[in-house]
């Protein structure tokens, strides 16, 4: 009797054990982590503010985590280092400001942790969040059209805008566009830390 | 922040003493002693041991 | 005491024993309801997934809006089954099994009607909202956080129903259901509250948000639906067939040690992931050792049917619930060893695991929840369902359909993680690989949807009371109690 007594005690405290050892405990864990500062005096990683932060909404809004994930497995464990997505694994320092995180669990499409290192042009971006099988063919994400104005051909370039490679006219960004290729342009973990050697 | 841990102290007693109370419950009308009766106490004189109660409509060998 | 002899009343109770009919009349309100909603959003989020779906092979289609971006539809089809079907189905069939079980009327015959109001608009807000680009971003908590407060008041509208009926009850011993039911109810608010106050609260750091998220996600499954999977199981084998549990003792000791371990395998999503190395291991030995309860309920499942496996043939509401406990036994096993680190370098990331979850909701939650509704619906409503020909349609398109879904992703999802651990296949390859088998991904979902359908038709016509009244065993004798 005192022995169902001791299990049936424990049940509904392992629920809260359970978030107290996965939750809280690594967040305490936590507690002390800042920013690194390198020899340059510069504190890594950075906190997003402007368009940066606003483009970090967007891609939550139209919610890229569902296909793209942002987090680079260490050596020896799957490619990601051999494919280029990483310079480094990552670890939690890097994402000490992610709020919401958007670690992802899917790949539908490549890892994007390191995307503003490995692809920094504005023009491949924008032709890409256009329409992605402009820039990647046979690619399966879908097109972001609406993030765009489409201006007929025409010599005088408007102002920002990009010329779609097969000369039927320009797409002109808009806001949203900017600030999505903003963050994204900003996601870059080249940063050494000292947790994770390069 | 001391809202949060609020929350879950907070939780965390409503928990252990809902515990608590199953328990002590559970123990004082004998749940852990007679299994059979336990695994026939969905069973009445309306619908007794051995009564199939389900079959596909119109074809059921309803008695 | 012998199992076959019904549990006496304990002595002194006042007045006699309510008939079956009587407390299942007063069910009729709120499960009806519950239900009903339950399977209007079953069609909601078969056509956000059917869109979903098409989406990934078809990139262009739909897609000139963003409310009908890919990155929306996809987290409201997921929110749609979750909270609107699964979870108001969920709703529904445990308080029809918490009255049976207790023997009592449905108490709070006012408020908790009104819950399913609340429920369906909270649901409703919650999935328009994700569409206009408000979700918060975490995956199983898309929802803004004020859907919260909705649900979270109707959860405990549902804690003080259960109490209720727990303390009313006419019968002295608590059936296993009874258990799991309780633990169902007491488990999923904490869950949820938790899991949205972790999210928010801004001194959760970092990918310590990933892990709280991933606690609460894995949780949804393992402490809201299963139980209230395992609960239903647990009545419906023993009712239908005529015959008790086999190892009641094993049923008992499979709930506790659900409860013990299931919680603390969460954080299996995230391997690899920069996380603590200790956080993950925490998660796989969670995961490990589920195969204790997984076992001992599927042994006592197949013991309690072994020699009855015949009824299969004659009753649709046996055939749901079987495939739904075997599927809980496959994706249970399937879920420990995806934990593993071996097996979760290459199925991580991949469609493996997006036919993983489906098992676990659908064909074993989902099943489960169709099975229950075939053998509570008629009972509620006093009439028969009207078309044996559509039941066999809807179980036959929903079970050929998953087993092509899963089948074909596990497969595809499992090259692809195989391709995608080889560098030197581009990742354009891959994506091209995977197409032929998204194609066979959203034939399953037609074949589903027809089911939904069916399932659709059938309830439909039950509610407007067109097939025959209902003289079936259940109801035996239409007696008043006295």
């Amino acid at each position: 009797m005192n022995r169902s007594l001791t299990i049936a005690l424990g049940i509904m405290l392992t629920v809260v054990l359970s978030m107290a050892g996965l939750v809280l405990i690594p967040n305490w864990q936590f507690r002390e982590m800042q920013q690194h500062k390198d020899d340059d005096g510069n504190l890594w990683p950075v906190q997003l503010e402007g368009a940066e932060a606003l483009g970090r909404a967007e891609y939550v809004s139209l919610g890229c985590v569902y296909c793209h994930t942002q987090q680079v497995r260490p050596p020896n464990y799957g490619a990601d280092l051999d494919r280029g997505w990483g310079f480094r694994r990552t670890v939690p320092r890097d994402y000490l400001f992610d709020k919401p995180h958007l670690l992802g669990t899917m790949r539908t499409g490549p890892d994007l942790a390191n995307i503003g290192a490995r692809q920094p042009s504005r023009d491949w971006h924008m032709l890409h969040l256009y329409d992605p099988v402009i820039t990647s063919p046979g690619s399966t994400m879908p097109p972001h059209r609406f993030l765009f104005e489409k201006v007929a051909p025409s010599d005088r370039a408007p102002e920002r805008a990009i010329r779609l490679p097969d000369d039927s006219g320009w797409i002109l960004p808009s806001a949203r566009a900017e600030s999505l290729f903003a963050y994204l342009r900003s996601l870059d973990k080249s940063y050494e830390l000292p947790e994770a050697p390069q | 922040m001391f809202l949060v841990y609020l929350v879950i102290w907070a939780f965390t007693l409503l928990a252990g003493a809902s515990a608590v109370w199953a328990l002590a419950w559970a123990v004082q009308t004998g749940q852990f002693r007679d299994f059979r009766a336990g695994a026939a106490s969905i069973f009445d004189e309306g619908e007794p041991v051995g009564r199939v109660t389900d079959a596909f409509p119109g074809e059921g060998k309803h008695p | 005491m012998t199992p076959a002899v019904a549990q006496p009343l304990p002595e002194g109770l006042p007045g006699d024993r309510l008939s079956r009919i009587q407390i299942d009349r007063s069910c009729r309100q709120t499960v009806v309801w519950y239900m009903v909603s339950a399977v209007a959003w079953l069609l909601a989020g078969s056509l956000l997934a059917l869109l979903a779906s098409i989406k990934m092979h078809t990139p262009g289609f739909l897609a000139d809006a963003d409310w009908l971006t890919f990155g929306r539809v996809r987290p409201a089809h997921l929110s749609t089954m979750i909270y609107g079907w699964g979870s108001m189905a969920g709703v529904g069939v445990l308080l029809w099994l918490q009255a049976r079980l207790s023997r009592v009327r449905l108490p709070l015959p006012l408020l908790l009607p009104v819950t399913v109001v609340i429920w369906n608009l909270a649901v409703l807000y919650g999935t328009v909202r994700i569409l206009q680009g408000a979700s918060t971003g975490i995956e199983w908590l898309e929802f803004p956080v004020e859907v919260l407060a909705f649900i979270g008041f109707c959860m405990a509208v549902i804690i003080v129903a259960s109490v209720l009926m727990f303390v009313r009850r006419q019968v002295k011993h608590t059936y296993v259901s009874q258990w799991y039911l309780f633990g169902a109810v007491l488990w999923f608010p904490f869950l949820y509250i938790l899991g949205v106050v972790l999210s928010e609260a801004g001194d959760v750091r970092g990918v310590a948000k990933a892990a709280a998220n991933w606690w609460f996600a894995h949780n949804v499954l393992g402490l809201w639906f299963t139980p209230i999977g395992l609960a239903t199981a647990y009545y419906m084998i023993p009712k239908v067939i005529g015959r008790p549990v086999h190892s009641y003792h094993l049923s008992l000791l499979g709930f506790w040690t659900l409860a013990i371990f299931y919680n603390w395998a969460g954080t299996h999503h995230l391997i690899g992931g920069p996380l603590p190395a200790w956080l993950v291991t925490v998660g796989i030995v969670g995961s490990m050792m589920m195969f204790i309860p997984v076992i001992t309920v599927a042994v006592n499942h197949h013991l309690t049917m072994a020699g009855n496996f015949h009824h299969l043939r004659t009753s649709p509401t046996l055939r749901f619930v079987v495939v739904a406990a075997m599927s809980y036994t496959v994706v249970s096993f399937q879920g420990s060893l995806t934990a593993l680190r071996a097996v979760n370098e290459v199925s991580h990331f991949t469609h493996y695991t997006i036919a993983h979850a489906h098992l676990g909701v659908y064909a074993f939650f989902t099943m489960m929840m169709f099975g229950a509704a075939y053998y509570i619906l008629p009972r509620l409503m006093n009439t028969e369902w009207h078309s044996a020909r559509w039941i066999r349609v809807h179980f036959w398109a929903t079970s050929l359909g998953m087993a092509l879904y899963w089948l074909g992703l596990t497969w595809a999802g499992w090259r692809q993680g195989e391709m995608m651990n080889d560098p030197n296949i581009p990742f354009l390859a891959i994506v091209e690989y995977t197409k032929p088998w998204l194609h066979s991904r959203s034939l399953a979902g037609v074949l589903m949807t027809i089911g939904h359908v069916s399932f659709a038709w059938l309830v439909w016509n039950l509610v407007r009371q067109r097939g025959a009244a209902l003289i079936g065993p259940t109801l035996l004798k239409r007696r008043k109690s006295a």
